[in-house]
């Protein structure tokens, strides 16, 4: 079991084998220092394109149920629906103009033009955001 | 005061927990293992407290995190009196090394520990909302279901926003929602506080448990090697569920590992290792469980290795040694499985891996599915933590071949029931990819990196058990051998 005293020393291997772990540990700390962002770089850039930018509308739509939703049509517009639905929560909002109630968001306001005939203009509230009624889907509600 | 008292509440009802299967504070390690286990399992408790009075429609629930405490503390203060304090072999000590080399490796964890939290604290700052879609399309989208829903939570867990994947648990959304509740608004600052204490409870886990089990050395090395990957950090900060999902795989296999493989093992079955342990671990597997359906497969994964390994230790004939090293995992993961089994069947939609059955058997059939998932994980080991020049796995490697193997260790059952957990967990990735209805290469572009990352601190601790980093020793200089189970 036990073993002279010389043993009770690090062989010359490891001792390398420990620094040259820790020596390539820090590279990539290096990395990790250099590729923090700055504070700066992109400030509230969620809340701005969520919580801050559907406050009126927000105020405007109940608290709760399902309302309708069109945006633009590419699919980086899709995290312009999921911040709409972050910032309504907890309104579900549906990704379809077939209800009563339907939001518009185009942040890009050249893409307004192909909207449903079924809808009619509720309220603009600026930067690309509507609200929009669905007559249709309305009557529908009514006679279910 | 306002985040005051949910923090206190939260650390002290998982340090009472903690404290019924670990009663030793003695060393630093001691107490770097009780503190980082405390943060993860209170946030845990938190969790499970905050849906249940939900689901059970309570409304002050301060009364039910004080009486939750309160539980707590009355079966720790049962368990301190009825055993005896934990006598576990002082590893921490009994490990020697060359001052310089121990001064080396202290400073290199001191500047990993440095350049990580500096980036942590300014990935927070940059984006306290989180970095990445899934942070406010999927975990804190929920939390503001939980919260802002009343009575009508569970508006948000359904099918008509599929891309929030509300078939996910809960624990993450539910404990944002429960500190929201206390401070009375939904304070971005919740999910990013969150995730920086769990990924930091995972490195001082990692390192309290390798400092408890093979010393020192091998404990900064390991705290360095996953401080310093980089996308580790990232992924920390981003308010995704992976890195916490990491730090409950960790905590159970360190638990179990902690169980089966440490030196009171060698004493008398009087004197056998607390049971406390295991349900500790049963109750991390079940964190995971609740935190991220990979962690459900994580939970299947270790019960599985574990019958598996001590079916080959004890035999099929003895029942009872078997019994007493499984039943107590057992029985700690059933309320999870019947609270999850609860959420999937009543609260959320059905999931969308098994959307399209149809086309199932026709995906397992295909060998270019196989040979595409095979190229993935093998880019994918090499690549998933964005380390600089050198990649971890390869550093890993390197240093096992300069160091060897601890030369008086047979793999222990812990180490086998965990490598095996592990390897399950990867085999069950495999098969998802396999069925996966969405596009293959999409799928593997996008979280192959997190599912390799759930499974890194892991990696990492239980590599550092099977290497040999320094001869170990006990008070008199004698090689110590390493428990055998």
């Amino acid at each position: 079991m036990s073993e002279s005293p010389s043993s009770d020393r690090v062989p010359a291997r490891t001792a390398s084998a420990v620094l040259v772990f820790g020596l390539c540990c820090l590279l990539s700390t290096a990395r990790l220092v250099i590729d923090a962002p700055s504070p700066r770089d992109s400030p509230g850039d969620i809340a701005r394109r969520s919580d801050q930018r559907f406050s009126a509308l927000k105020a405007a739509l109940p608290e709760r149920g399902v309302v309708g939703y069109i945006g633009e049509p590419e699919i980086p517009a899709l995290a312009d629906y999921y911040l709409a639905q972050y910032a309504l929560a907890p309104l579900v909002i549906d990704h379809s103009p077939n209800h009563p109630l339907v939001i518009g968001n185009f942040p890009d306001s050249s893409s307004k033009n192909a909207l449903p005939n079924d809808l009619k203009l509720v309220k603009d509230f600026g930067d690309g955001i509507l609200l929009f009624a669905n007559q249709v889907s309305a009557i529908n509600k009514d006679e279910q | 005061m306002a985040f005051t008292l949910p923090v206190f509440l939260c650390l002290a009802s998982g340090f009472l927990l903690v404290s019924i299967g670990w009663q030793s504070y003695r060393s630093f390690a001691d107490r770097v293992f009780v503190g980082s286990l405390s943060a993860g399992f209170g946030l845990g408790i938190f969790s499970v407290v905050y849906f249940l009075s939900l689901l059970l429609r309570f409304t002050h629930p301060i009364l039910v995190d004080l009486a939750v405490c309160a539980v707590l503390a009355g079966a720790f203060l049962l368990f301190r009196i009825r055993s005896a304090p934990a006598t576990a072999g002082d590893a921490e000590q009994n490990h020697r090394q060359p001052p310089w080399l121990h001064r080396f490796a202290t400073a290199a964890f001191a500047i990993a520990l440095a350049g990580a939290l500096y980036s942590a604290a300014m990935r927070v700052l940059a984006y306290p909302h989180g970095d990445g879609w899934d942070a406010f399309s999927i975990w804190n989208l929920h939390a503001r279901f939980l919260f802002r829903g009343g009575s009508n939570w569970r508006d948000g867990f359904t099918s008509l926003i599929p891309w929030s994947h509300p078939d996910y648990p809960l624990l993450l959304p539910a404990d944002i929602a429960h500190f929201w509740t206390y401070l009375g608004h939904d304070a971005p600052a919740v999910p990013a506080i969150i995730g920086f204490v769990l990924t930091f409870s995972t490195v001082g886990l990692l390192f309290a448990a390798l400092s408890l089990l093979r010393g020192n050395l091998a404990a900064l090395l390991g705290a360095t090697a996953l401080l310093a990957t980089p996308a580790f950090v990232e992924l920390g900060t981003a308010q995704y569920a992976d890195v916490p999902l990491s730090f409950f795989v960790l905590a159970s296999i360190v638990l179990v590992c902690l169980y089966d493989d440490r030196p009171y093992n060698d004493q008398p079955a009087s004197d056998s290792p607390p049971a406390g342990l295991l349900v500790l671990a049963g109750f991390a597997a079940a964190c995971a469980a609740w935190t991220k359906n990979e962690g459900l497969l994580f939970l299947c994964a270790i019960l599985a290795a574990r019958l598996i390994t001590l079916t080959r230790r004890h035999g099929s004939t003895n029942w009872i040694a078997s019994g007493r090293r499984f039943l107590p995992l057992l029985i700690a993961v059933v309320p999870a499985f019947l609270l999850i089994a609860f959420f999937k069947h009543s609260i959320a939609p059905p999931g969308d891996l098994f959307s399209d059955p149809s086309t199932t058997l026709h995906k397992l059939a295909d060998p270019a599915r196989y040979w595409a998932i095979t190229r993935w994980y093998f880019k994918g080991f090499f690549r998933f933590g964005r380390w600089l020049l050198v990649p971890g796995t390869i550093l890993m490697i390197g240093f096992y071949f300069a160091c060897g193997k601890e030369e008086h260790v047979e793999p222990q059952l812990g180490i086998r029931t965990s490598v095996l957990a592990l390897a399950l967990t990867l085999a069950g990735y495999f098969a998802v990819y396999l069925i996966t209805p969405y596009d293959i290469y999409w799928h593997l572009r996008f979280s192959l990196t997190r599912l390799l990352l759930q499974l890194w601190p892991s990696a990492i601790f239980l590599f550092f058990l099977l290497v040999k980093v320094s001869p170990v020793r006990d008070s008199r200089g004698a090689t110590l051998p390493l428990p055998l189970s």
